[in-house]
């Protein structure tokens, strides 16, 4: 006995719900996979490309890279979808979970129609009918992120962030030795092709210049800059595509390179300005007191030189900070300006501070490496009688004559020594009020502290 | 036979029943399913709970043939399948077959436990196979045929209990409990006074061919390849070397002896079966499987001496066995 199905439709008979359902969860599954892979694949992408951006990677393997990941990436989504792709059975089973149904939708799934009693099958569709209606796919199943996807996105985009850290913390470094040897095998590669021959033994030149510590960071630069330059010129009337991709490596080594040079130099920079602030360059009047704050990290108020004080002359000025600016004088081949001014005002001077500029020590070594403000006229307070924004007016020449400590010192660093004789302590500045020579025509009879702007120039 | 009668048959069957027995609803359908099926039923419970009435309303609420067999140690098994006898009809002496009170659509087997096992074999026989045989001739037994066994767990002093191997021909195995005070109440209510309720029949005069077509509607029940999976799965996990590792394993290895046969399988889905027509289903779920599994692996599972010393019983293991078996 045949019960016919209300619905003469396939679709719309139990079964096809169903399957439908089964379709909807392998979407899901898809879904969960890919949120699952495609995470930690667009990383590792994002890794690569830094590392191609470093000029650790070629283009060609950068390239591979990133379709091995693409690759393995869809292969990890297809096996870790395929176990979790939901059955017919389990479909029927939530379906009879969301349903209430006992089980028929199962039955109805799972048992072979042609073995049963076509009246039983009938009723079993009849009575499963009844429930379908009980059940919305997209109501009932809707997708809901995983877990799963929530730790591969956090750890993913972490992972991603520590690698970005931690390169652009350690590349410098690694970049600035690697680049050469980079330029190197390009080098090579290029010497390989008749018409690159020329372009390839100047880009060995600047790889063995770059290698080379005493350049500058700003020369190495310049050098990239300008090798730079004629590999671009030549790639533009390069016609073979070999060529050209070799070029377009060598242009992008050589821009990583310049950006290596020119992030280095900036982090110099960044550094002492960190460690010394702004140099004014500013001596100050008044005896024993240096307001010069090349550190900017406070007043100098010196205990250690307040030690060298012993012994001194008073009124006679003592070379403040003299020990802690040896080393930074000796960098920036400038001399400490002349503090004690036989000029200056007394009423600037603070005699409670003997000595300044002590603390600025540290500071100062480091800040002592900038070039020197040539450029820059000297304070007004520097100015004497004769002098001016325009220069020194009516001014001959000036003999100066370095003190003989200083003259033996091959450095020609200042210091401070105490003289046996006189138990005093004697600077040992390289710049100096000395007389001058009496044959000297038109010489000025007055001592008189070298303005700043020449002091480079009698070094 | 269409699964609407059934259920409506098996409905009245259940009410007549309850007009009489008062509580034990699931014990009365669990008696109806096994009787559909095809089973034999033995029913365990002390003295006074309403065994011997029940099965009595029973075949009186069929309307079908019933024998009682009250088993003793001195009963014989011809007194059970019957023996030839000489008899002498115009003038000529033979041997007639004189039927026992086996042959009975429903027979009750009281105390069964107290027949020596020559005899409960006799029985059992019979329940086996449907027929008997006697000097050589073999006899069938009426259909439909069920054996309804009491036995009484106490004052086993005198007793013979059933071996293992006999209690598998059992389908069901039930337990009579006591009643609940509110089931007390309407117990005495009813047998207390002057108003006794009759029963009606509810099978017609060819109750027998009904029956047997209920039979055989029963057994086209459709079940879902993954739900006699499920019972595979649980039938095998009463096998101490069956459990599939885990605490499950160490349970059942801590308090099997021997596990179901594959005629406690039969039983389960049988038994399924039956339950999910009573509830107007022609498909077996999840839950018949579940609620019939004590009824028909109780019986089936021996446990060792552990479990005695611990006071575990069957059902506490089968529990354990249903929890950890996974559905899917």
């Amino acid at each position: 006995m045949q019960v016919p199905s209300p619905h003469a439709n396939d679709d719309e008979r139990p079964e096809s719900l169903i399957h439908r359902l089964v379709a909807r969860l392998s979407h899901h599954a898809l879904w969960d996979s890919l949120l699952m892979f495609v995470p930690p694949a667009a990383a590792m992408i994002y890794v690569v490309a830094l590392f191609f951006r470093a000029v650790w990677l070629s283009q060609n393997v950068a390239v591979l890279v990133v379709a091995c990941i693409v690759a393995l990436g869809a292969l990890a989504v297809l096996l870790w979808r395929r176990p979790r792709v939901a059955s017919v059975r389990s479909a029927a089973r939530l379906m009879d979970l969301r349903s209430g149904a006992k089980d028929h939708f199962l039955t109805l799934a799972t048992v072979d129609p042609a073995n049963q009693p076509v009246s039983l099958i009938a009723r079993l569709r009849r009575q499963t009918e009844w429930f379908r209606d009980r059940v919305e796919l997209k109501r009932d199943f809707p997708y809901r992120l995983k877990r799963s996807a929530y730790w591969s996105f956090g750890g993913s985009l972490v992972a991603a962030i520590l690698i970005h850290l931690l390169l652009s913390l350690g590349l410098p470094g690694r970049d600035a030795a690697a680049a050469p040897e980079r330029l190197r095998e390009l080098a090579r590669q290029m010497a390989l092709k008749p018409e690159l021959r020329g372009l390839a033994n100047e880009l060995e030149a600047v790889a063995a210049r770059l290698d080379d510590p005493k350049i500058s960071a700003e020369e190495k630069q310049a050098l990239a800059q300008q090798i730079e330059k004629k590999i671009t010129e030549q790639q533009k009337n390069q016609a073979q595509k070999d060529n050209r991709d070799l070029l377009a490596q060598a242009a992008s080594a050589l821009s990583g390179q310049e950006r290596q040079q020119a992030s280095s130099g900036q982090q110099q920079g960044e550094q002492q300005k960190g460690a010394g602030g702004i140099q004014t360059n500013a001596p100050q009047d008044g005896q024993g007191e240096n307001k010069r704050t090349q550190s900017g990290s406070g007043e100098g108020k010196g205990d250690s030189s307040a030690q060298l004080s012993q012994g001194m002359d008073p009124g006679k000025s003592k070379q403040p900070g003299q020990d802690q600016n040896r080393s930074g004088e000796a960098k920036n081949n400038q001399s400490q300006p002349e503090p004690n001014q036989p000029g200056s005002d007394p009423k600037k001077e603070k005699p409670g501070k003997t000595q300044g500029g002590s603390k600025e020590g540290a500071g100062q070594q480091q800040v002592s490496s900038e070039p020197p403000p040539q450029g820059g006229p000297p304070a007004e307070r520097f100015y004497k009688a004769g002098e001016g924004k325009e220069g020194l007016k009516g001014a001959g020449y000036v003999t100066v004559q370095l003190p003989e400590e200083v003259v033996a010192d091959a450095s020609g660093e200042s210091r401070a020594t105490k003289d046996s004789k006189n138990s005093r302590t004697r600077t040992q500045v390289p710049v100096s009020n000395v007389p001058l020579p009496t044959h000297v025509p038109n010489a000025p009879t007055e001592k008189q502290p070298v303005p700043i702007e020449y002091r480079s120039i009698i070094r | 036979m269409d699964p609407e009668q059934f259920q409506h048959t098996f409905r009245h069957l259940e009410v007549e029943v309850q007009k009489i027995i008062v509580g034990h609803d699931d014990l009365i359908r669990k008696v109806l399913i096994a009787f559909f099926a095809g089973g034999h039923v033995l029913l365990e419970g002390v003295p006074g709970l309403g065994k011997t009435l029940l099965v009595k309303s029973l075949s009186q609420a069929l309307g079908l043939s019933f024998k009682r067999i009250q088993f003793t140690p001195d009963l014989m098994p011809s007194d059970i399948v019957g023996t030839e006898v000489l008899t002498e009809t115009s003038g000529r002496r033979e041997f007639q077959f004189k039927r026992g009170p086996i042959f009975a659509h429903v027979v009750l087997a009281d105390e069964i436990n107290r027949a020596t096992p020559k005899t409960q074999s006799a029985v059992l026989e019979a329940m086996e196979e449907k027929q008997v045989t006697v000097f050589g001739d073999s006899h069938l037994l009426e259909s439909p045929f069920i054996v309804l066994a009491t036995q009484n767990p106490i004052e086993l002093e005198g007793t013979y209990p059933l071996p293992e191997a006999q209690l598998d021909r059992f389908f069901f195995k039930l337990l009579v409990a006591s009643p609940a005070p509110a089931e007390l109440k309407e117990i005495l209510k009813r047998t207390t006074g002057t108003a006794s309720a009759k029963l009606s029949t509810v099978l017609p005069e060819d109750g027998g061919k009904r029956v047997n077509d209920m039979q055989r509607l029963l057994r086209q029940v459709m079940i879902a390849p993954p739900i006699e999976d499920y019972v595979v799965r649980l039938v095998h996990a009463t096998q101490p070397d069956g459990a599939n590792g885990g605490p499950l394993k160490s349970a059942v290895k801590q308090y099997i002896r021997f596990g179901s046969s594959p005629r406690g399988a039969q039983a389960v889905i049988l038994g399924a079966k039956g339950s999910a027509l009573a509830e107007n289903r022609v498909h077996v779920s999840y839950e018949d499987v579940e609620g019939i599994v004590f009824a028909a692996l109780r019986h089936r599972i021996i446990l060792n001496f552990q479990a005695e010393a611990e006071n575990i019983t069957t059902d506490q293991v089968i529990g354990e066995i249903i929890k950890q078996v996974p559905r899917n």
